[in-house]
C-alpha cells in the first residue's frame, strides 16, 4: 500500500496538480475578491470592517488545520515510520506559520476599528500567538538539528505538545470571557452567519486552500529533488 | 463612487491594509518557493551533467524523477 507514496509515483502527480491549480487559481481569486470587496453586504453592527473576515477567518482556519495535520502525520510517522510524512510535515509547516501570522495581523487590523485596540492578551488571541510560537519551534527543529532521527523525535514532540493548544484555541471563546466573538459558523448546529456572507467566505476559503496546496506541492517537489540530488550517484 | 469604494465607510485603511498584507505575503512566499524549487532543479541538472556518461544513463534509466526533471528543463541532451 505504501508503495503509492514512493517519490517517483508522486512526482508526476505533483506536476499535474500544480498545473491544474495554476489554471484555475486566478479565476477563483477574482471571484472571491469580487464577492469579498464588492458584492457582500456590510455587517449591521461592524459595517464594512467585516470584510476583513474574508481573509482573517480562512487564514486562521488553515493555520489550525495545518497544525492538526502535522500532528496527525507526526503520530503516524512515529508508528509506521513512513519517511514521506517527514517531508510532508516539513513542507506544510511554513504554510501553517504564514497563515497563523496572517490571521494574527489581520485580526489586529480588524480589532482596532471594532474593539478599539490592536491587541489584547485574551484567551483566543494569546492561544493563537502560542500556536505561532509552536510553528516557529517546529520549523527551527528542521533548521538547526542535523540528524533526521533527532529531527523526527523533536519535531514530533513539539507537534504533540502543540496540539494541546488546538482545542484551547477552538473553545477559548466559550471557556473564557474574551474580546473575540464566539464562532459564527458551526459544523454541527445552525450557523449565525447570513448566506450573503457565508458564500464569499467559502469562496475565499477555497482560494486560500488552493494557494496552500500550491505552495505545499512546490515545497514537496523541492524536497523530492533535494533527496534525488543527494542520491544521484546511487541510482 | 470609486472614492466611496476605496473609503469603505471609513474602514478603508484597515480593509485595504489587511488585503494588501495578505496578498504581498502570499506573493512573496510563492516567489521564494518557486525560486528555491528552480535552484534545486538547476543544481540537480548540474550534478547530473557532472556524472560520467555511464553514470548519467544509469541515473536516467533508474529514476523517473530524474527523467522528468530533465524533460521539463530540457537542458541536458
Amino acid at each position: 500500500m505504501f508503495k503509492f507514496f514512493s517519490s517517483s509515483n508522486i512526482y508526476s502527480l505533483i506536476q499535474n496538480l500544480i498545473n491544474f491549480i495554476n489554471s484555475i487559481f486566478f479565476l477563483i481569486l477574482i471571484i472571491g475578491l469580487t464577492f469579498a470587496l464588492v458584492l457582500s453586504p456590510p455587517d449591521y453592527i461592524q459595517g464594512d470592517s467585516v470584510r476583513i473576515m474574508y481573509v482573517h477567518v480562512p487564514a486562521a482556519w488553515l493555520g489550525l488545520a495545518c497544525f492538526s495535520f502535522i500532528t496527525l502525520l507526526s503520530v503516524l510517522n512515529f508508528i509506521f515510520k513512513i519517511k514521506n510524512f517527514y517531508f510532508i510535515n516539513k513542507s506544510i509547516a511554513p504554510i501553517g506559520l504564514l497563515f497563523t501570522c496572517l490571521a494574527i495581523i489581520t485580526g489586529a487590523l480588524w480589532g482596532q476599528p471594532t474593539w478599539g485596540t490592536w491587541w489584547a492578551w485574551d484567551a483566543r488571541l494569546t492561544s493563537m500567538f502560542v500556536l505561532m510560537l509552536f510553528y516557529v519551534f517546529y520549523i527551527l527543529a528542521f533548521k538547526f538539528l542535523n540528524k533526521e532521527e533527532l529531527i523526527v523525535k523533536v519535531s514530533s514532540i513539539i507537534a504533540i505538545i502543540g496540539s494541546i493548544n488546538l482545542p484551547i484555541i477552538k473553545y477559548s471563546v466559550e471557556w473564557w470571557t474574551t474580546l473575540h466573538q464566539p464562532a459564527s459558523i458551526k459544523i454541527v448546529g445552525s450557523s449565525s452567519i447570513h448566506s450573503t456572507m457565508l458564500l464569499p467566505l467559502l469562496v475565499m476559503l477555497l482560494v486560500f486552500l488552493l494557494y496552500a496546496a500550491l505552495i505545499f506541492l512546490m515545497k514537496y517537489k523541492t524536497e523530492i529533488i533535494r533527496i534525488k540530488k543527494k542520491n544521484i550517484k546511487r541510482t | 463612487m470609486i472614492t466611496d469604494f476605496i473609503a469603505m465607510n471609513g474602514y478603508g485603511l484597515y480593509i485595504w491594509l489587511s488585503f494588501s498584507i495578505v496578498l504581498i505575503s502570499c506573493v512573496a512566499v510563492y516567489l521564494k518557493t518557486k525560486k528555491t524549487l528552480k535552484k534545486y532543479e538547476n543544481e540537480f541538472l548540474v550534478e547530473l551533467q557532472n556524472l560520467s556518461v555511464e553514470e548519467k544513463n544509469r541515473a536516467l534509466e533508474n529514476s523517473k524523477v530524474a527523467q522528468q526533471i530533465v524533460a521539463a528543463n530540457s537542458k541536458i541532451n
